[in-house]
């Protein structure tokens, strides 16, 4: 027995598909780590105060009352009082301006070798990561024997070849993070690389260029911008270490290690000439550090739901 | 002259090494030998022991106590006493010294001293060449006719002879063949109060010499301690770990002044900062932007920042206090004169000098701070360059430099302040001075025998320099030692000598 269509009915047709929920716009993905960082509050504190530190730096020259190099023998080592609230020094120059001033001289250090590092390091780490075999063989050994040396003493070393000042203490920073994210960089990729949508972009005749910079970068970014963070905070600390020893910017002009450096002779007779440049390094290390933490947390994809799901 | 720049010099590298060797552990055990042993808290190990192949400060403070030389300056003004000689006597043309030697003197080990140990000692510096070999420079012959006797022949008249042969202990009369006999390195033979016991990475040890010339020392020992960190070093002063320091930064004088367990003694040096242009760099060879630059420095200002007011502003060389001292101050601060001069001289502002300085001594770095944002109003840029000894020094025997700043010390006779430095033909004439009157003033000077005459030589010579700002002088930094309250028989010197021989524990 065969049903016979209904006469007059039509042919039966296929139920008209439901509509696609007219979805929420998928939240960009910065936007939700930047959500999450929020809901961490050391990260999201660190990150406050390092854009007011950003800040002061670019800012400097208007917020400092002095110049870097205004003195005055009248006003030698004085306390801390509400004209000078960090004191002068043995020149009598106000420690404020020259802790403010000295801001801008340690980011623009920190971010710039850490910039040369990044793209050095993560360059040679894809290229080592992606291709493998021997280009990898030959990148990766350059890399440990740069990781060899303790990364002050590699520092140092650099400085000492090439001369004092900013520019080399930028680059022999730079040089000294070329491994770690190099490292990291490769380690990452070589995660990525295997991956299905790799295989598959590859099989569909996608370049090597094409598939490192849509897939294999993206999805290898999270711990390079973790390094990043806390390259910058060990960056600042070596700046302040390489000022210290004389191999940064020169004298008279303001840096926080050459303020400590200089300060320490008069540690008895004045602890503000240290203590509040030292503040400055602790404060601005701290947070990069602790904001690195936070990203790491955030970036890390296990602990990345874990936190999402707890959101909800 | 080259020599004595680098007792500071070597006294600092010496410090850095030391700082870096662990000599710095300070024995809190207690003093060292016994109960009536000077214990001295100094910067830094003596390199070695050889009188006259050392250069370091730090070997020279022991080795003050240890050998004698034929002469020694008077505590007091510096002016040349007799020591291992006795007396002596010029010989009208004043090409022959006799002397006298002192009878009854001997030295450590027991043996006689007698003039075959001056000549012996004379022939060594001369023959072998060694650091001091310049202060014989006018010497001939040094001859022995009799035990008691030594006689110096001289190419021409040498009326600061004595100078060269007593003012510090690189000239010490070592017993005959004591280098070949001793390890002068390490050990020591001299006729000095004290004998050297031992000496190893935390100290040196000195024991009385009891059958000394001039009587026993007042104490039994002298322990020289190496405590590199000035606050280390005068911790240990207020609690009693030790009597005496040379290690106070002037910023420190202040607040030991209020402490009742020391004291402080404290005298213009010999020793003069100052800054030098370099003749062959233009515009610093034009007078008229020399002059600008010394007329804009404030050496007040310099002072109270680099010494915190512990130096005397000077603008010659010679402290006040010496016999030689010239009151001769054209410059008062005044930067609008000074950039009148900078516009007499046509020069285009701002222009920048490079003003090299060794962070080896910290003071030099300081004084450059001040004096760059002195001249900064009058439109001279001051690139401060902090350069390691080694660098240093090898930039300024290059002419390599702008300008330098740093310090001579170890200076009594005139000629030691100016003729090598200001000579055309002057072995330290680093920056090219070139004056004929000042060379026919110093070449006259340096064999007039007459000692009035020969001061106004000195003093036409040093106007000259002076105003053609062949040296910017600065000032002469104060010596400064603390030692325990109650410490007596101990006089801090201008020539930074250290003598233990009279000292009294409290």
């Amino acid at each position: 027995m065969t049903q016979l269509p209904t006469p007059g009915a039509t042919p039966a047709q296929p139920p008209p598909s439901e509509p696609i929920p007219a979805a929420a716009p998928p939240r960009p993905r910065w936007r939700e780590t930047l959500g999450l960082l929020a809901r961490n509050p050391t990260a999201a504190v660190s990150a406050v105060v390092l854009v007011l530190i950003v800040l002061v730096a670019v800012f400097d020259e208007t917020l400092a009352p002095d110049g870097p190099n205004d003195q005055d023998p009248g006003r030698q080592l004085q306390p801390p009082s509400w004209a000078h609230p960090f004191g002068t020094d043995e020149f009598g120059r106000d420690v404020f301006s020259r802790v403010v001033l000295g801001a801008a001289t340690s980011l623009r250090v920190g971010f710039l070798s850490v910039a040369f590092a990044l793209v050095v390091g993560t360059l040679i780490g894809l290229l080592a990561g992606f291709y493998g075999r021997w280009v990898d063989d030959t990148l990766m050994r350059l890399m440990d024997v740069l990781f060899a040396f303790p990364a002050v003493l590699l520092a140092i070393a650099i400085v000492a070849i090439r001369g004092a000042g900013p520019a080399n203490a930028i680059l022999a920073i730079g040089i000294v993070y070329v491994p770690i994210f190099a490292r990291v960089t490769r380690a990452s990729v070589l995660g990525v690389r295997e991956e299905v949508y790799v295989r598959a972009s590859r099989s569909v005749g996608a370049s090597d260029w094409r598939l490192i910079t849509r897939h294999v970068l993206p999805n290898a970014a999270p711990p390079i911008i973790v390094q990043t963070s806390i390259s910058l905070a060990f960056a600042v600390l070596a700046e302040a270490a390489l000022s210290f020893l004389g191999l940064g910017p020169r004298r008279p002009n303001p840096s926080w290690g050459l303020m400590l450096a200089d300060g320490r002779g008069f540690i008895e007779q004045a602890w503000w000439y240290t203590v509040f440049p030292g503040l400055a390094i602790v404060v601005t290390v701290l947070c990069f550090n602790l904001l690195g933490d936070g990203l790491r947390d955030v970036l890390d994809p296990r602990q990345r739901t874990l936190m999402a799901g707890g959101g909800r | 002259m080259r020599t004595n720049r680098f007792l500071p010099l070597a006294a600092a590298a010496a410090l850095v090494l030391s700082a870096c060797g662990g000599g710095e552990s300070v024995d809190t055990g207690g003093g060292g030998g016994g109960e009536n042993v000077l214990v001295a808290a100094v910067s830094a190990q003596p390199d070695q022991f050889d009188p006259h192949a050392t250069n370091a400060y730090a070997s020279f403070q022991v080795l003050e106590n240890v050998y004698d030389t034929l002469v020694v300056p008077d505590p007091e003004d510096l002016t040349m006493q007799p020591s291992l000689a006795e007396s002596w006597t010029t010989s009208p043309d004043g090409l022959s010294w006799t002397f006298t030697l002192r009878d009854g003197v001997t030295f450590h080990d027991g043996s006689e001293f007698d003039s075959a140990d001056v000549v012996y000692s004379y022939r060594r510096i001369i023959d072998e060449e060694l650091a001091n070999a310049y202060r014989f420079a006018t010497v001939a012959d040094v001859t022995a006719p009799d035990p008691r006797t030594v006689v110096l022949t001289l190419t021409r008249p040498t009326p600061n002879l004595l100078e060269l042969i007593g003012s510090f202990k690189g000239m010490a009369i070592l017993p005959e063949n004591a280098a070949e006999d001793l390890d002068l390195q390490t050990e020591a033979n001299g006729t000095g109060p004290f004998e050297l016991e031992s000496s190893d990475a935390n100290a040196t040890v000195l024991t009385a010499f009891d059958d000394h010339w001039g009587g026993a020392p007042t104490v039994d020992g002298v322990e020289f301690r190496y405590i590199t960190e000035p606050s280390a070093a005068l911790t240990a002063l207020s609690n009693g770990e030790v009597q005496w320091t040379d290690n106070v930064p002037p910023q420190n004088i202040e607040s030991l002044q209020d402490d009742d367990a020391v004291e402080i003694g404290s005298v213009t040096s010999v020793e003069y900062y100052y800054l030098s242009m370099n003749y062959r760099v233009p515009p610093f060879d034009n007078r008229d932007v020399r002059r600008a630059i010394a007329t804009a420095v404030d050496r007040e200002e310099v002072t109270q920042a680099a010494r915190f007011g512990a130096a005397q502003p000077n603008e010659t060389a010679i402290p006040q206090g010496s016999p030689w001292y010239l009151d001769y101050a054209p410059f008062t601060p005044d930067q609008e004169a000074a950039r009148q001069l900078l516009a007499q001289a046509g020069v285009q502002t701002p222009l920048t000098m490079g003003l090299m300085v060794t962070d080896e001594i910290p003071e030099t770095v300081a004084a450059a701070q001040v004096i760059a944002s002195q001249l900064q109003p009058i439109g001279v840029e001051v690139e401060i360059q902090e350069e390691d000894l080694a660098t240093w020094l090898d930039r300024q025997s290059q002419g390599d430099f702008d300008a330098f700043l740093l310090s001579w010390i170890g200076n009594i006779d005139p000629a030691d302040f100016y003729e090598n430095q200001h000579l055309s033909t002057g072995g330290s004439n680093y920056q090219g001075y070139t004056n004929p009157q000042v060379d026919t003033l110093l070449t006259q000077a340096a064999t007039e025998p007459d000692q009035a005459v020969r001061k106004d030589l000195y003093d036409q010579a040093a106007r000259i320099i002076v105003d053609d700002v062949s040296y910017l002088y600065l000032y002469n930094p104060d010596e400064v030692q603390a030692w325990a309250a109650g410490l007596t028989g101990y006089q801090v010197r201008a020539d930074a000598a250290i003598n233990f021989e009279t000292v009294e524990l409290p």
